[in-house]
């Protein structure tokens, strides 16, 4: 494999010793912090701290699909040498009622089963012992008895009717959105969005119009990093330690579980050895906090890799969509009905419903478009958020329908796309304008490094070539807030407090470099402290590529306001008004006087004394506007847009169906790169990831059973899965209220990367996939078909 | 379900354990015992650990071929500059099992005592007709690698018993390929392989020896003989004609019958015409005589092809 890193990768502080110091940070490749640690294995995961002595917690998960619980016989596994306790989702709900039914959008999920089972693999029975192995061999001897219901495998049986998942909805209380559906009943739909764009009208004379079923299967994160959680009673408060993206989340979470004041729960996380959504809302946080607090006891849940695989999902996702274009070749309509497979809880499908739904007509300027999207129970495990947040589902769709769009009318795709895309300042189809949102940069920079222009060397034997393309849309998740502290220390360092949660994705590096630009503070002056409730502020959530933006601001914000600080107080000691002090790496300098102080002199002097501290805090809040519940529409349904392309060359061995990519090509409009060797390793992972949705990686289901969730069948692009060569490319067109005007970036090319793959494919062998992924058995039963004479 | 761990240093108390506790099981690499235990599916009662065993990770020539110990890694197997001399197929089989950390860990005799029907080595070792030294209390035997695996994930290793060596007869002339396709990520176990040598038969005949796997609930051994004068195109039909009847694979998440059935016929024409093309118009039929030391090559340009 070889990486076309335009950024070199910064060899560190060591280096930078004989240069000056420019005091310039955003911009620069800072090397990432914890690399040699993480690479040495001497980072400390949650997993890996010294904890006061707690017990372990194994539970008995269910064997069925859908049934009633009739009882739960302890006996056998309370005899099981170690085992202390063993609690049922009774026992739990008896001592704090309904509330131990949580999620973020609907208060569904119980931590233990209470009275039913919805999904093979549900906890239904706690076993407390001394040592993992006790609380395991406890777990087996829990007896449950089951009166079997109906499952619902198939989410559109589910939506056509019985059997029902939930006897009622239960939308969370927190928002006033979903109220209406409270109480609703004889549905497994539990949230439909509905956008409604321009009348539709016949097809003018000329035109043509593609449509197809497509599908997308559940697939699983699998973080390096396995969940985990701890958490005692430190006298009337609960401690939590937790491998978590949502810190502040599970603080309110927990606290309304328990009913307790939010400063009597403490979530504090560790750096996270990868996540991408599996880390999220409700997970292990709270049975162990429900554990711990009523039994006034110290408990950890350290899941194995199988169980990993029970606790959230990607959501597979149907969608029924099509695309009709003008004699001119102008996008008129676009019609989507989708339906997301959330599982047995909601989770936040059904915001994902909304989100994605928004944008299922793709980054077009189209006249006229309707979109049904539907969140969809079913006998599952709850699937939840996943790297794109359900947006690459269907672009699966828009994709594939805008390839074969442009070839019904003999064009060529990327040309089709250029002509249809999205401008500066266009209104997208949900009402919203867009800015900083270079779709027709991404898709030229992607197919120049291919060059797509040049003819394709096309062997006609037993290995075809082919080239696709593909681009992306997402809006980032509004309304959201961040918060941050910077403490400025008196010899010059900065400690910077925010609750954003480091999983690999590199923002200690940037939150450090967003921080130290106004201050000229040089690499490895600023210290990002792990969330801690008790310490960082409230943060919405680590994910959906928020952070840059968001905590950005707010640290810059904190940073700037620091830099003031230091100006007046620099001021008063030369006798000069604050307009005349400039900061430079150096420290303070007046420009008239020309006297010069350090941070650490000014500070010195300030207080009088070494070691003190400078403090200061910022917030940044977005706020939208709801969409009409009956066009979906809103002028300001999101903050800021996400646009990214890929394009791929690669072959297909028509004799084993393998196929083979040997250049891929990914870019994204970030705004504004604040660490360009970060971005780089964010569009190439994301774009890794998606060519395994692409190919095999795939969750399967037997009866409601999962059939390969253990990674000796489980699949992942391995080194040898890695296109031969990657091209990723950073598109810079800053963001008017962006820190420095940077966006996220983590999101951006997993969302067109399925669809460049199978587009290429497509112009390989001649044959458009609509089921995903593309493996090599579905490829050579569809050659074997193609040569069929029919 | 925990399993008393042994570390004996003689054969002789490794066979002690193995003939008197309740139900042994024998920890040699540990790469397939270790994710039994992960997953809490252990029965055994006894772990008995031969890594301390003097002379079990022996690799020596033979007026023959080569032994090889049983607790010999796959990866010396890989690299070595004997197996490379005498049996060049082998050393390129063993470098495609799974990936170096396994490769570095697993033993040859534990590899085949895993009996797993996906298996790469055997396949190999079946063309090469290696011959499995079996030990126990009642003394030694030997069980030709071509009856060694009975049944799906049965060998032919008795209770008692402790594989301690393989004995592999040098490689006869000819021409050898080895070919393995994964269906899903390219690094998985394989839904089909096939080792394949031709060597001469006789003057005017050439031998293709086959050996499968993952095609079939056990690693397949056959033989088919082609004139010497045949195209690779008439050498890949006898041979999938050969195949044809044997192969019976097991649907799973890798595949369907008929998939695997699709690429198991790959995997055989693609071997096949490798190494029949890979083979010297005039076999010589003669032993070949035993490579002294300094006809080897150095160890770096033993790097397997890619
Ligand atoms: C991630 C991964 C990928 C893999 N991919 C491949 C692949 O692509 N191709 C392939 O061929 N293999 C593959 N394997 C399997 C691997 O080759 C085997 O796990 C390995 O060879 C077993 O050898 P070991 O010494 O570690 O056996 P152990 O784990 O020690 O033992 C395996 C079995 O053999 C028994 N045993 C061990 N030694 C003896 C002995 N001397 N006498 C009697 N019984 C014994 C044990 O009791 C046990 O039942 C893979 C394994 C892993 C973990």
């Amino acid at each position: 494999m070889t990486i076309d890193s335009r950024s070199a990768v910064s060899a560190g502080v060591a280096d930078r010793g004989s240069a000056a110091f420019e005091g310039r940070a955003v911009g620069e490749s800072w090397g990432r912090v914890a690399a040699r640690s993480k690479v040495r294995g001497e980072l400390q995961h949650a997993a890996d701290e010294a904890l006061r002595p707690c017990l372990d917690v194994v539970v008995t998960r269910s064997t069925r699909p859908h049934a009633e619980i009739l009882g739960v016989d302890a006996a056998r596994a309370k005899a099981v040498d170690g085992v202390v306790d063993v609690v049922t989702g009774a026992d739990l709900h008896a001592l704090l009622g309904d509330a131990i039914f949580t999620g973020p959008a609907f208060a569904d999920q119980p931590c233990l089963a209470v009275g039913k089972v919805r999904y093979v693999g549900e906890p239904v029975a706690a076993v407390i012992a001394r040592g993992r192995a006790a609380a395991r061999a406890g777990a087996e001897e829990v007896a449950v008895d089951y009166r079997e219901l109906d499952p619902v495998h198939d989410v559109d049986a589910a939506v056509r009717g019985a059997p029902f998942v939930h006897d009622e909805l239960r939308p969370s209380v927190v928002f006033g959105d979903l109220a209406h559906l409270r109480g609703i009943r004889d549905t497994n739909v539990n949230y439909e969005y509905v956008l409604r764009h321009g009348d539709p009208v016949e097809p003018p004379p000329g035109s043509v119009t593609v449509s197809d079923e497509f599908w997308c299967p559940p697939t699983h994160h699998v973080p390096i990093e396995l969940p985990f959680t701890a958490a005692w009673r430190d006298g009337d408060r609960l401690e939590i330690l937790s491998t978590t993206q949502t810190p502040s989340y599970v603080r309110q979470s927990v606290a309304d579980l328990l009913g307790l004041p939010l400063a009597s729960v403490r979530v504090r996380t560790a750096p996270l050895g990868g996540s991408f959504g599996a880390k999220m809302y409700d997970r292990l946080e709270p049975l162990a906090a429900a554990l711990a607090w009523t039994r006034r006891t110290a408990v950890r849940i350290a899941v194995s890799r199988e169980e990993a695989f029970l606790l959230t999902t990607r959501h597979g996702a149907a969608v029924t969509g099509s695309m009709t274009a003008d004699a001119d070749g102008n996008i008129v309509a676009a019609d989507a009905d989708v339906r997301y497979d959330t599982g047995a809880y909601a989770d936040v499908g059904p915001r994902i419903t909304a989100k994605s739904g928004m944008v299922a007509s793709g980054p077009y300027r189209i006249a006229q478009a309707h979109v049904r999207s539907r969140c969809v129970y079913t006998n599952k495990p709850s699937a939840g958020p996943f790297r794109g947040f359900g947006v690459p589902q269907v672009t699966w769709s828009h994709e594939s329908l805008v390839d074969e769009l442009a070839r019904a009318r003999g064009e060529d795709p990327a040309a089709f796309r250029r002509r249809n895309l999205l401008r500066e300042g266009d209104v997208s189809v949900v009402g919203t304008p867009m800015h900083s949102a270079d779709f027709v940069g991404c898709l030229d920079a992607v197919t120049a490094a291919l060059d797509w222009e040049s003819p394709l060397e096309r062997p006609t034997g037993r290995y075809r070539r082919g080239r696709g393309v593909a681009v992306g849309i997402k809006a980032v998740l509004t309304p959201t807030i961040s918060n941050a502290v910077l403490q400025l220390n008196q010899d010059g360092s900065a400690t910077l407090l925010i609750s954003t949660v480091d999983m690999g994705q590199g923002s200690d590096t940037i939150m450090a470099q967003i921080a130290a630009e106004p201050l000229c503070l040089p690499e490895g002056a600023v210290r990002v402290v792990a969330a801690d409730t008790d310490v960082t502020p409230y943060d919405t959530i680590t994910a959906g590529s928020r952070s840059t933006y968001h905590s950005g601001n707010a640290v810059r914000r904190a940073a700037e306001a620091m830099r003031d600080k230091l100006i007046e107080i620099a001021a008063a000691r030369f006798g000069v008004a604050a307009t005349d002090v400039k900061i430079t790496g150096d420290g303070l300098v007046s420009t008239q006087t020309q006297q010069k102080a350090s941070i650490p002199e000014l500070l010195h002097a300030h207080f009088g004394a070494r070691g003190t501290t400078l403090t200061t805090e910022a917030d940044f809040r977005t706020t939208w506007q709801p969409y009409d519940k009956r066009t979906g529409r809103s002028p300001q349904v999101t903050e800021h847009w996400f646009a990214g392309a890929a394009a791929a060359q690669l072959t297909v061995d028509t004799a084993t169906g393998r196929v083979h990519v040997e250049h891929l090509a990914i870019a994204g409009d970030v705004g504004r790169a604040i660490n360009p060797a970060l971005v780089e390793q964010q569009l190439t992972g994301a774009a890794i990831m998606g060519v395994g949705h692409a190919l095999f990686d795939q969750l399967v289901f037997d009866e409601g059973q999962i059939v390969n969730g253990t990674l000796l069948d489980y699949q992942l692009p391995s080194i040898h899965d890695v296109p031969d060569r990657i091209t990723p490319i950073v598109v810079e067109n800053p963001h008017r209220t962006g820190p420095y005007g940077a966006k996220g970036v983590g999101e951006t090319t997993i969302i067109p990367l399925a669809p460049a793959i199978a587009n290429a494919v497509r112009d390989a062998i001649g044959i458009r996939f609509t089921r995903l992924p593309l493996t090599s058995e579905r490829i050579l039963d569809a050659l074997a078909a193609q040569e069929e004479p029919s | 379900m925990t399993a008393a761990l042994h570390r004996p240093r003689d054969l002789g108390a490794v066979l002690d354990l193995l003939a008197g506790t309740d139900d042994p099981m024998v920890f040699g690499g540990g790469t397939a015992v270790q994710i039994l235990l992960k997953q809490g599916v252990l029965a055994a009662t006894d772990l008995v650990d031969i890594a301390a065993v003097p002379g079990l990770a022996d690799l020596v020539a033979t007026p023959g071929g080569l032994r090889a110990g049983t607790m010999v890694t796959l990866r010396r197997m890989e690299t070595d500059p004997l197996v490379h001399d005498r049996a060049p197929l082998l050393a390129q089989v063993y470098g495609r099992v799974a990936n170096p950390r396994v490769r570095n860990t697993a033993s040859v005799g534990g590899n085949i005592a895993h009996g797993d029907y996906r298996l790469d080595p055997p396949t190999a070792l079946l063309v090469l007709d290696a011959r499995v030294e079996l030990s126990s209390a009642a003394g030694v035997r030997h069980v030709p690698i071509r009856e060694f695996f009975t049944g799906f994930q049965e060998t032919a290793v008795g209770r008692g018993e402790l594989v301690t060596a393989l004995d592999v007869p040098t490689q006869p002339r000819g021409g050898a390929a080895f070919s393995k396709l994964s269906s899903l990520a390219a690094n998985d176990w394989p839904v089909a392989s096939a080792a394949v040598l031709v060597t001469a038969a006789d003057d005017v005949t050439r031998e293709i020896r086959i050996g499968l796997g993952a095609l079939a609930p056990t690693p397949v051994y056959v033989a088919v003989t082609v004139a010497a004068t045949g195209s690779d195109d008439d050498a890949v039909d006898a041979a999938l004609a050969a195949v044809e009847p044997l192969i019976d694979p097991l649907p799973d998440v890798r595949g369907g019958v008929g998939h695997k059935r699709r690429l198991g016929r790959v995997a055989v024409a693609d071997a096949v015409r490798a190494a029949w093309t890979d083979t010297p118009r005039d076999i010589p039929r003669e032993p070949r005589e035993e490579a002294s030391d300094d006809h080897r090559l150095p160890f770096r340009r033993l790097r397997r092809r890619r």
